[in-house]
């Protein structure tokens, strides 16, 4: 066995991390990722968990509900724990103060003093990022463009949650617990990866032209040279005042290579909507109609192991709109079924990370 | 003129990616991403001066000699 996956719904940090160590006993635990709920005391938790595993590396976020094999959970911690037979050799990197600067490079210096290579030539077949960002901070755009700048290797992760409170939320490393900072770690993988970006939407054929943006507030101010709200609801066949009532089915998607990379939009502010990642000016994007969440995570999961002839674990970053739909939908639990047999673990994400900021996706990074 | 945005954007392509298939896919998608969609982009297409001075930057972030 090469990965292990464990989880505590116990309330006191302490005894979650005792369960938590429990399930990782005479494990060689190399590497140890762990997702909890902000409800934690997870500055106790982090002291603790370097406690337990004084010898490993660690890291984590806070979510807003946790995933585990076959699973969806709340105010839980969830853990895995990789051995060298998966994970051969990793690196961690705090990138401190995400929202004012852009210390991306540094972590970058970090790594290839580490691995004795440049980023910008490492085998990007063998090495792979996993980013974990404050999610209450908006730099996830800056933060992914500059790493897509700089090297080919993959990054893949998620935006930390904070349980719907949007107060704050922290992300850890190395028993230690930090906001406005994310967390980069280069994973030289024993037996290569993969990932799974899948979405529920069909593409339409209407299109919303970006002509006004204010791209730093994440905000549309006009589609196709009218106020955004307007020109949105039309196009979804609402009056305006109803329009954010077709935000979770209806987001818009800006086409790449034929598939869409979900632009979520938020709220409705004066006649600007607020989107959950930046829209370019000039973003030529198209409506999305929802289709059915579980229906189409299980076909690309199922595809995937096909195509891998089985998979070692997933990593699944999974946002927190969709956690809602699945609520609503009553299917939450048919969402967690598809993991059942597969060592895996996620969170319900403020947005996830690969290639750029995305929404609306259950982003996968999975383990051969 | 025409075919100058073209040209640069298949010029980063060809430095990054050096062939590999998935690599020219995703710096395709990081483009997009940019705001600069290769597709939108033929021989024809008018210099546009704007567009070229981004790609200009981006070459430079990515430190591509054009």
């Amino acid at each position: 066995m090469s990965v292990k996956n464990t989880y505590s719904s116990k309330s006191d940090a302490k005894e979650a991390v005792l369960e938590i160590s429990d399930g990782f006993k005479d494990f060689e635990n190399k590497m140890i990722l762990y997702f909890a709920s902000s409800n934690y005391d997870l500055e106790g938790m982090g002291k603790e968990m370097k406690k337990a595993f004084p010898d490993s590396e660690i890291f984590g976020c806070s979510t807003a509900g946790e995933i585990t094999s076959g699973e969806v959970l709340k105010n839980s911690v969830v853990a895995m724990s990789f051995d060298s037979g998966t994970v051969e050799d990793v690196k961690i990197e705090v990138v401190k103060k995400i929202k004012e600067e852009n210390n991306v490079k540094k972590a970058f210096e970090g790594f290839e003093s580490y691995y004795g290579g440049k980023m910008s030539e490492m085998d990007v077949e063998k090495y792979v990022g996993i980013i974990l960002a404050d999610g209450l901070t908006c730099a996830e755009e800056k933060l992914m463009d500059t790493i897509g700048d700089l090297t080919n290797v993959t990054f893949i992760g998620g935006s930390a949650g904070d349980d719907l409170k949007f107060k704050q939320t922290w992300v850890f490393a190395d028993g230690k617990v930090y906001s406005d900072v994310a967390v980069l770690v280069l994973v030289k993988c024993k037996k290569g990866f993969d990932v799974i970006k899948s979405q529920s939407f069909k593409v339409t054929d209407k299109k919303l032209v970006a002509t006004k943006v204010d791209e730093d507030n994440r905000k549309v101010l006009e589609f196709n040279d009218r106020p955004a709200v307007e020109a949105y609801a039309e196009v979804v066949g609402a009056k305006s005042d109803k329009a954010a009532d077709h935000f979770m089915n209806h987001p818009v998607g800006l086409m790449v290579g034929g598939e869409p990379y979900v632009r979520s939009p938020q709220l409705i502010e004066d006649k600007s909507i607020k989107f959950y990642c930046k829209v370019k000016q000039g973003a030529e994007l198209r409506l999305l109609a929802s289709t059915d969440i579980v229906k189409d995570t299980k076909k690309s999961v199922k595809s995937k192991i096909d195509e891998l002839g089985g998979v070692t674990a997933i990593l699944n970053f999974h946002c927190i709109l969709r956690t809602l739909e699945l609520e609503k939908l009553k299917q939450t639990d048919a969402y967690g079924a598809i993991f059942k047999d597969i060592p895996t673990i996620g969170f319900s994400t403020y947005g996830e990370e690969y290639v750029g900021h995305i929404n609306q996706t259950s982003t996968m990074l999975v383990f051969k | 003129m025409a075919g100058k945005i073209k040209q640069m954007i298949d010029e980063i392509v060809s430095q990054r990616s050096k062939g590999n298939t998935t690599i020219a896919r995703l710096t395709k998608a990081k483009l997009i991403l940019k705001g600069i969609d290769p597709d939108n982009y033929d021989d024809n297409a008018e210099d546009d001066d704007d567009i070229i001075g981004k790609l200009r930057a981006i070459a430079d972030e990515n430190n591509i000699q054009l």
